[in-house]
């Protein structure tokens, strides 16, 4: 063992029989001893990835190494690991004593066979090679894994049982743990988790928290290398949770195992963990400390799901110098000029200040009690700030706000598409971005609905009618479906900018077009233009992508 | 004074039912048992069973075949369910159905149907009467096990299942340290719904063994038919006290896993 990991999930990917992919592409490596937690909304993936090392689910590519030996297509009770099930799993016929005796009467301790003269046995071990069997059909049914990979695997096992085949080893016949040593560990592990007195009893006496803990003792018993918890504290109350929180914490410094837990609660994986992983539709969005991953979120949906924040589109206008609300505002980090950026602030970092010191003003629109502070939420112009602070200020009033420089957090934005969070439909069911109205198709908000000649909606079956004048929706339009159009008095243009920036990538450029009011649309075009030029842009019809902010009935008539 | 509807009222026609056509008759088959012929008090049909060793060969017998039915049953009908709950076959239920649907078809007509299925493959009631009987029996029982079983083995518990594994159990074991225990209460239903049946059954065996094996019900309705009032009343009362005590025993089990479900959930 040339490292120190104990457990490494290498290019891990799990697509299921439906062809949903789970889980794509997972890198992760484990200390020994060390507490780490997969944060994410449901269906991220992060259940998955836990039912793998535990080997509910076999990785469709991928290797997982446990101390560097490959167990990916090991079954579970053939792995060092023990799982703590969301809703406990206890054994509803046993007591507590006999939940917690449960693997430790199962286990069975080699002991090497001797013959009469004391000589030790050797024989061709069968239990192995049915195992590389097992193994072999299992590889061989994969159907994810591509094919030369496949056959290096088939190979390799063919070969394994081929050697074991002509090599006698070692034979060993096995015993149980006597009921002393089975006694003696499930009064340490009953111990450990503060349930001395309860080992008689029935789990159906037991309150949430104790069977929560009778859960914790049946696995830690084992003695486990690798302790997983999936969502364990789920079912608690929240002052029960909290407590709870502290002592894993604790028996985890006691225990001196590695612990992988799996939560979609932020604050509990800040608390307990020593490393997160933040993961969303089965990739790993960021793995650091909680601190790191608090203050140094990697992306707007680490930043949003860690803690609260405000986040902005902004635009980089010097060095060290980026542009929101309405404000230049000093910075910390560096990205080229004019690139569009997302900014991160939380709510703790902006600051009441007097007015003559203020950056950014607005009112004050909710108030909040928070028990520890007020939670403020604050219009400036249409744009929401949260804003936390002990002091208390009336709903209605005006709010001085400044933000220091290491309070704002740029994070390089992802372009793939333009994104007008403040679109709104207008009469003529055009979709207005930029004050400027675009052409869309207005019926992709119901599905397979029609326009009738009033410009309303009607759904399939023509039983609903929706007008949607007015309404809020968010527009999404690809780079490269905004048209170029040189000639800015023709009437084809939906909006004229100006090129504020271009990039050259590979073997197109792309540009951001900036409009009067600020706007900016991303486009890509193989053509060269310089910055300055006056340009303008048409979209198509059908390449707007229109989705509600409210839901579709109440635009019901 | 005006009639005035009360909801209790409504508990009234499910009154007298309990009364015309349970408690009055399960009072006549205690009187009847313990008289004689001209009404007087007496424990004649008493010492009469007791002393009659055809009558208690014939109790012997009946519970010997009510056993066996059942771990019969019970053995037949367990991996079937458990095949059909566990199998990701969307039309797995319409199984469930095929293997019930018998219970459709009129009773003393199937009887007589399996009866004449039976000569044709060779097993004569008249030459085999205990083997065409047992398999009559479990043949009329099946679904009874199936049923139950089936529907304990949907809510299995898979994450308990899973636990069992992730401690380091093998296939077989999961299965007799999880997944059995899990289903005893679907079990002792079963079990329920075979025993205490094949006791008091007659058509079955009657036609079935061409008249050759007596179970308990053929007993009793011998009995009457022969105008013995009070030994067959006070069999009757013997066949009550059994089914009491069978359900007594497996109360116990199905009640202490309810109690458990609930606070499961």
């Amino acid at each position: 063992m040339e490292n120190n990991y104990i457990i490494e999930l290498k290019n891990v990917s799990k697509i299921f029989d439906d062809d949903t992919i789970a889980v794509d592409n997972f890198n992760l490596y484990v200390r020994k001893g060390e507490f780490i937690t997969f944060l994410g909304p449901s269906g991220c993936g992060k259940s998955t990835t836990l039912r793998m090392i535990a080997g509910f689910e076999f990785p469709s590519k991928g290797e997982i190494l446990l101390n560097g030996r490959d167990i990916s297509n090991l079954p579970p009770n053939k792995r060092p690991i023990n799982m703590v099930f969301q809703r406990y799993a206890l054994f509803p016929h046993l007591d507590v004593y006999d939940n917690i005796a449960f693997g430790l009467r199962l286990k069975r301790i080699p002991v090497p066979k001797k013959d009469k003269e004391g000589n030790l046995v050797l024989k061709i071990d069968h239990k192995k090679i049915r195992e590389l069997k097992r193994e072999y059909s299992l590889i061989k049914r994969n159907r994810h894994l591509e094919e030369d990979v496949k056959e290096a695997k088939l190979n390799e096992i063919e070969k394994k049982i081929e050697q074991i085949k002509s090599t006698p080893t070692q034979s060993y016949s096995y015993t149980k743990l006597s009921n002393k040593e089975i006694d003696k560990k499930v009064a340490r592990a009953l111990k450990i988790v503060d349930l001395e007195a309860l080992e008689d009893r029935d789990i159906s006496t037991l309150s949430g928290g104790q069977q929560q803990r009778v859960a914790i003792a049946r696995a830690i018993v084992n003695e486990p290398e690798i302790l997983l918890l999936d969502e364990p504290l789920g079912a608690l109350d929240l002052k029960m949770r909290k407590d709870m929180q502290l002592e894993l914490k604790e028996m985890h410094q006691k225990l001196g195992i590695t612990f992988i837990y799996v939560t979609h609660d932020q604050e509990e994986a800040l608390t307990m963990s020593d490393t997160i992983v933040v993961m969303k539709d089965g990739v790993i969005q960021q793995i650091g400390t909680p601190k790191m991953i608090y203050d140094e979120p990697k992306n707007a949906f680490v930043a949003d799901f860690i803690g609260e924040s405000n986040i902005y589109n902004g635009t980089m206008i010097a060095d060290k110098k980026v542009r929101f609300l309405d404000y230049n505002f000093v910075c910390l980090d560096d990205y080229p000029l004019n690139e569009k950026v997302d900014v991160v602030v939380r709510p703790e970092d902006i600051h009441f200040v007097k007015e003559e010191k203020a950056m950014i003003k607005g009112v004050i629109a909710n108030k909040i009690f928070k028990g520890m502070n007020y939670q403020y939420t604050i219009m400036i112009g249409k744009t929401e700030v949260m804003v936390k602070s002990t002091a208390s200020y009336e709903v209605g009033s005006t709010a001085n706000l400044s933000i220091n420089p290491d309070g704002i957090h740029i994070m390089k934005k992802d372009f793939t598409t333009n994104v007008y969070t403040d679109a709104w439909v207008n009469k003529n069911n055009e979709v207005m971005i930029d004050d400027k109205p675009f052409a869309c198709e207005i019926t992709q908000l119901v599905p397979d609905s029609t326009l009738d000649e009033d410009g309303n909606v009607v759904s399939k079956d023509g039983k609903h009618k929706y007008n949607f004048n007015d309404a809020d929706v968010v527009a999404e339009i690809a780079l490269d479906k905004i048209d170029v159009i040189d000639n800015i008095d023709s009437e084809e243009c939906e909006a004229i900018g100006e090129i504020v920036d271009s990039i050259y990538v590979g073997d197109h450029y792309r540009y951001i077009l900036r409009t009067e009011n600020e706007e900016d649309f991303v486009f890509v075009s193989p053509y060269s233009y310089n910055l300055n030029d006056k340009l303008g842009i048409s979209v198509k019809k059908e390449d707007i992508k229109l989705r509600l902010k409210k839901e579709v009935n109440e635009y019901e008539i | 004074m005006r009639f005035r509807f009360q909801r209790k009222y409504l508990c009234i026609p499910y009154f007298l039912f309990l009364i015309l056509f349970v408690i009055i008759p399960i009072f006549f088959i205690v009187f009847y048992a313990f008289t004689d012929g001209s009404g007087q008090f007496s424990f004649d049909s008493v010492v009469e069973f007791f002393t009659t060793t055809n009558k208690i060969n014939v109790l012997i017998q009946s519970l010997l075949f009510s056993t066996l039915n059942t771990i019969i049953c019970l053995l037949l009908g367990y991996p079937v369910a458990y095949i059909l709950a566990s199998s990701k076959l969307k039309s797995s239920y319409v199984i469930v159905l095929l293997f019930v649907m018998p219970m459709w078809i009129n009773f003393v007509l199937r009887t007589g149907a399996t009866r004449d299925v039976l000569t044709w493959i060779g097993i004569n009631g008249g030459t085999n009467p205990y083997l065409a009987t047992m398999i009559g029996l479990v043949y009329n029982y099946l679904p009874f096990v199936i049923l139950p079983l089936y529907t304990t083995m949907l809510k299995l518990d898979k994450s308990q299942i899973e636990a069992a594994i992730d401690l380091g159990c093998n296939r077989v074991q999961v299965f007799t340290k999880s997944i059995v225990p899990q289903t005893i209460p679907g079990v002792v239903a079963a079990a329920q719904m075979v025993f205490m049946p094949t006791m008091s059954s007659y058509v079955i065996p009657e036609t079935l063994s061409e008249g050759k094996i007596v179970l308990f019900g053929n007993s009793i309705y011998l009995g009457f038919a022969n105008n013995q009032w009070n030994s067959s009343s006070f069999m009757a009362v013997i066949m009550l006290l059994i089914i009491g005590i069978t359900m007594l025993i497996t109360r116990n089990f199905t009640e202490k896993d309810n109690s458990k479900e609930e606070t499961k959930w």
